[in-house]
């Protein structure tokens, strides 16, 4: 039980550190995505069309990322080339990508998409350590998205404070014109955060279908991409607490599924809701004492 | 000599309508060749939808039905942008007023009918109420992103009124999760039968221009639009900018919410999961054609609501589905956002008269 | 002799503005070249298209005779010009090391250590120290923060050193140190373009002077072939107006407002203490003080939006309340980021004072046949060049911006005004005439308290003097008052 609540947890918490690592790199770069959402929900249903269309989970990574990153590009065009409102733009990309998804899965499936399965994404067991009492199957024995989201959580910390380009890119979001000033080049720096962004967004959308749905629902991806951007706050920028603060999100949903199994006479809608009463809390809790880049979601025009 | 702009909302005519419907234009003819592609006919579909918006006199009147809750949630929107109060969560709050006028409606059939009306409307627009300045709060006193918060609002709403629909509100016989049905006495007077013309789409017209009186005629709507343009500003001059976040993430959460009982109380007169279709979402296209102008947002919810009801049609006669239209949405607000980037205005600023740009640049 | 660095016929507009006209210049090897001019030159634009942070309409800039890509800050570093702004380029929440580190240490590792290591012997053999170890800007001070930017801009390794008016924001103490900074880096081969509207600092260290007007070159010199009067005639180009101070040290009379040991904490930090003073209608208190040292949050409690932590105001003799608060006007320092609202018109920024916005409202609705009214008077007596009411502020050229402030503020008819940095960023015919509006005002037997950044605005308007200096305030006696001893005493070496 206890077993099983862990290892749903860490299951849970990868698509949302995929994609809050995302958001992190293109905050960082002073950009706020809310369009994240509709990013992840573009990769989820492009990885269930492609692995449906060639029974392939790889074809479905891959077109999960193809499709995130044209989402991703259409907000950097507007976001970053022609600096307009972000946080409209963010959500116009989430309107835009529900309607497509929509009208593309209708096409393809129908409008109920009865009995559409595709193949997921396989439980890689690491050998004797996935038989650790309690805490075996919750880290050692799941697919392989899972353990890639977090192992890259050391590599962005790295690349963020270890190399130049994160420096460049945390100097383009504290103060862009001066970034430019010194040569960095804003704009390269904020789509490259933004095309980085779009990849592992996709990949955590592709999750959802891959890893655990093996479906496609429309707007499946139920403000994970909103969660997402509270855990990045959350998680004061920093990578490590970012993972942290997606366990926790993470153990929220899976206590739905388990208390969903146990009779507990509550309704269950409050589970459900309780990812979401949580960020409330927490985001107040922290009582916004603020981590963000200065720049954060200030419209950026290049002399 | 320096040269005044207009504004948005009181330029002339022929330039106000330009952008939004040039916007809406280049968006359609988007979602033409995107039907070309999917080899749906795009002549035939853009047919269908106008047939189905305006074809008959009954779809006609659905039109209005369907435009009546965007232009509350429009409203919403305009007013909490115009602050830069970025409120996401007329969708929350609309289903926050119809779950409380549900819950205050199935008790009123002993009741009059309009102290009836007056209590399901008035609980509808308290309970959206609540929920924006909810949000206002967090901002005002714990630095919430109101973004973010009206954002779970919404999920937090959607799970509370399939809460009530499966649990306190569930309709008697208990095999649908419906709420009963709200007595007579709580329903909106409707006009012309069959068609479903109704008291709310009265009430929808006589909240715009009250909006609009509020936002640019008085001191409060002042504080408001000066916090949205120059918060530093804003703040040095004394707005209380807590006070104003709070009021006017109420006062938008009020008329989403309003919005949401009045769709209660004149249309469906039951509660059931997926009560709003995305009117909340819809709103910000909504406002964002009417460029924040409440007066101007009646006509830009009409336009939404014709497309919406539209979209009906063409499932119907072209296989399109209906989802399509927000696809189109999205469309409208990034065609919108790039007529106004301020990227374009710095290209133009190179030939056009603008003395502010020198004088802020050459000043050593 | 050719230059190191040509820039061939620069033009550049912004709009109808003409802020270059075919400037020649030239920077050659080891020479200190001064580029003067009154603000509004075209200086700093001229700086901007050497540096590549603008492209110019038309002409080209050569180093060693080759042309370089204009536009592209990247280029111009690549080819070693660097620049050291008026307002240093840094990034408050990255550390020190992380700020010198976006400098040219290479470009895909980052080794802070050897940073470090590099920029502490630089710094050495240019005979100063800096804290490496701080981990965000907040405690590093004007100065530090300008020597920050001299080694960033120097680990490039330019062979050409951009400095746009770096003295403005040293103390007077400092600028020596600053100035054989600059000999020093001379000395070593490099070439140095200090931009600067100071006769003086440009007289005592500069190898050539070319002198900007209206954007256009009126001079190129030396500091032996000229004298610093030929030099301020040359920069205003002729009619200086007249800088008559009016007779406000006479007409004095009671008390309008007292601060009595106002202190004020901010997030744990002290930023003013033990602030006494009183003003008595129709004199001008001019407080002196580089920025950072509490003016702002000084304003801010004058300005009725911040509390202090300690101590009181009485205004008129009564203890400040809510109505009392509206008896002062307050002109802030940065025009377009909180003294107005660039996108909203005249009239609506005029009702942003808090007692206009009062006085023109009935039952929660807004005057607006008497806002717009008074607007139509205010734009006609205080000569703003506008449309009329209804136009954006943002339509206003930079002086008549700063009249419509002064008008605002005149308007709410205080018994105090309070400014900071009355005429920062006009040209000198704007700046006289705000100047001559604060005067009548106190002559009328209104009183003022001016803080400025600007000695010259200090010592032209003040009929008392006083100095700001980490959020203390000291009076400075009336024979203490040379620009010297007022000097000292900003940099807080007296007192």
């Amino acid at each position: 039980m206890l077993e099983a609540f862990l290892s749903s947890t860490v299951a849970m918490a990868a698509p949302l550190l995929l994609a809050a690592l995302g958001e992190l790199l293109v905050e960082d770069s002073g950009v706020i995505n809310i369009g994240i959402e509709g990013v992840m929900l573009t990769g989820a249903f492009a990885a269930m069309a492609a692995a449906y269309a060639t029974g392939s989970v790889a074809a479905g990574l891959g077109c999960a990322a193809l499709a995130a990153l044209a989402m991703s590009a259409l907000f950097g065009a507007m976001a970053v080339n022609l600096a307009v409102n972000q946080v409209v733009a963010g959500t116009a990309l989430d309107i835009f990508a529900l309607g497509v998804t929509g009208v593309f899965y209708r096409r393809m499936f129908g409008v109920t998409g009865q009995a559409l399965t595709v193949r997921t994404l396989r439980q890689v067991r690491l050998g004797p350590l996935s038989h650790l009492p309690l805490i075996g199957p919750a880290l050692f024995h799941q697919n392989l998205l899972v353990y890639f989201s977090f192992l890259i959580v050391p590599a962005v910390w790295l690349a963020l404070y270890r190399t130049r380009w994160g420096l460049n890119l945390r100097a383009a979001g504290e103060r862009p014109e001066a970034a430019d000033a010194l040569g960095l080049g804003v704009y390269g720096l904020r789509w490259q955060a933004l095309m980085i962004s779009g990849v592992l967004t996709g990949l955590s959308g592709a999750y959802l279908t891959l890893g655990y749905a093996n479906t496609f629902v429309e707007g499946m991806s139920a403000g994970r991409g909103f969660i997402a951007l509270a855990i990045v706050i959350l998680g004061e920028w920093r990578p490590g607490r970012i993972a942290i603060a997606s366990v926790l999100f993470g153990a929220a949903l899976a206590l739905q599924f388990v208390l969903q199994a146990v009779n507990t006479g509550i309704p269950y809608q409050l589970f459900l809701a309780l990812p979401y009463v949580l960020t409330l809390v927490v985001l107040t809790a922290l009582g916004g004492q603020s981590h963000a880049p200065s720049a954060l979601g200030e419209p950026y025009v290049r002399p | 000599m320096p040269t005044a702009t207009s504004s948005g909302s009181r330029g002339n005519i022929v330039a106000a309508l330009g952008k939004p419907l040039g916007a809406l234009a280049i968006a359609l003819g988007i979602v033409a060749l995107a039907l070309a592609v999917l080899g749906a006919n795009p002549a035939a579909t853009f047919a269908a939808l106008l047939s189905g918006a305006f074809g008959n006199w009954l779809a006609a009147t659905d039109t209005l039905v369907k435009a009546t809750p965007l232009v509350f949630t429009g409203l919403a929107v305009s007013a909490a942008f115009s602050g830069a109060l970025w409120n996401i969560g007329a969708e929350g709050q609309l289903l926050f007023g119809a779950l409380a006028a549900a819950a205050c409606g199935v008790h009123l059939a002993q009741w009059p009918r309009p102290p009836a009306i007056a209590v399901v409307l008035g609980a509808g627009t308290a309970a959206g109420a609540v929920a924006g300045a909810l949000c206002g709060w967090l901002r005002a006193r714990f630095a919430v992103s109101e973004i973010i918060s009206t954002i779970m609002l919404n999920f937090i709403a959607v799970q509370a009124l399939s809460w009530a629909v499966h649990g306190p509100l569930m309709e008697p016989s208990r095999a649908y999760p419906v709420s009963q049905a709200l007595p007579p006495a709580a329903c909106l007077y409707r006009f012309l039968p069959p068609s479903r013309l109704n008291a709310g789409m009265i009430a929808a017209l006589a909240l715009a221009p009250a909006c609009y009186v509020w936002l640019f005629y008085t001191n409060a709507g002042f504080e408001l639009r000066a916090l949205g343009k120059n918060p530093r500003a804003a703040a040095f001059f004394g707005v209380p900018v807590g006070r104003v976040a709070v009021f006017a993430m109420g006062l938008s959460g009020a008329m989403a919410g309003l919005g949401g009982a009045v769709q209660l109380s004149a249309i469906s007169h039951r509660l059931f999961e997926r009560f709003s279709p995305g009117w909340g979402y819809e709103a910000i296209a909504v406002a964002l054609v009417a460029r924040l102008n409440p007066l101007a947002v009646v006509p830009s919810a009409l336009l939404f609501g014709a497309l919406d009801n539209g979209a009906q049609a063409i499932q119907r006669a072209q296989g399109v589905s209906p989802v399509l239209v927000q696809a189109a949405q999205g469309l409208v607000i990034f065609v919108l956002l790039a007529f106004d980037t301020p990227v374009l205005a710095s290209w133009r600023r190179r030939g056009a008269v603008r003395e502010d740009l020198a004088s802020g640049r050459a000043d050593a | 002799m050719q230059g190191l660095l040509e820039a061939i016929a620069i033009s550049k507009r912004f709009g109808a503005t003409v802020a270059l006209d075919a400037v020649d210049f030239s920077a050659r090897p080891g020479e200190i070249h001064a580029l003067l001019g009154e603000n509004g030159a075209g200086k700093t634009t001229l700086m901007n298209v050497i540096a590549g942070h603008l492209r110019p309409d038309r002409g080209a800039i050569r180093l060693d005779g080759a042309a370089l890509k204009t536009g592209s800050a990247q280029a111009a570093l690549h080819a070693g010009i660097a620049t050291v702004h008026q307002s240093p380029m840094l990034f408050e929440r990255l550390s020190v090391v992380e700020n010198l580190a976006l400098g040219g240490f290479g470009t895909t590792r980052l080794a802070l250590r050897e940073v470090a290591q590099q920029s502490a012997a630089m710094a050495a053999r240019l005979g100063f120290t800096l804290r490496l170890d701080q981990q965000t800007l907040d405690a590093v001070s004007i100065a530090e923060r300008m020597r920050l930017e001299i080694l960033r801009a120097l680990s490039f390794g330019p062979r050409v050193l951009i400095l746009d008016e770096p003295t403005g924001l040293l103390a007077p103490a400092e600028l020596s140190g600053f100035l054989d900074l600059l000999r020093a880096l001379r000395d070593r081969g490099r070439s140095v373009i200090l931009i600067t509207h100071k006769l003086a600092e440009a007289m005592a260290v500069a190898d050539r002077i070319t002198m900007l007007r209206a954007g256009r070159v009126v001079a190129q010199t030396t500091p032996s072939q000229t004298s610093a009067e030929e030099l301020a005639a040359l920069m205003v180009g002729g009619a200086l107006p007249a800088a008559a101070r009016g007779d406000t040290r006479d007409g004095r009379g009671d008390e309008v407002l007292r601060l009595a040991e106002v202190g004020l904490e901010v997030g744990g930090r002290t930023v003013l203490e033990g602030i006494s003073l009183r003003l008595r209608a129709g004199e001008i208190l001019a407080v002196a003080g580089v920025d950072g040292n509490g003016q702002h949050e000084l304003t801010e409690i004058l300005a009725a939006v911040r509390h202090p932590s300690r101590g009181h105001l009485l205004i008129e003799g009564r203890p400040a309340d809510a109505a009392q608060m509206r008896r002062i006007a307050v002109i802030p320092q940065s025009r377009d980021h909180e003294g107005l609202i660039l996108d909203l018109e005249l009239w609506e920024n005029l009702l942003l004072a808090p007692s206009l916005r009062r006085r023109l409202r009935w039952a929660g609705m807004q005057r607006r046949a008497a806002a717009m009214a008074l607007c139509r008077q205010v734009i006609e007596r205080f000569a703003i060049l506008a449309a009329g009411p209804r136009q954006k502020a943002a339509a206003l050229s930079g002086g008549h911006r700063q009249r419509l402030m002064v008008a605002r503020a005149l308007e709410s008819r205080p018994a105090v005004l309070v400014a900071y940095d009355l005429t920062r960023g006009l040209d000198v015919r704007a700046a006289a005439d705000v100047a001559r509006m604060v005067r009548e005002f106190a002559a009328q037997g209104g009183a003022v308290l001016l803080m400025s950044t600007d000695l010259d605005e200090i010592f032209e308007l003040g009929d008392r003097m006083a100095i700001i200096s980490r959020g203390r305030l000291l009076e400075v006696a009336p024979h203490d008052r040379s620009a010297e001893r007022v000097g000292l005493l900003m940099a807080g070496a007296v007192g």
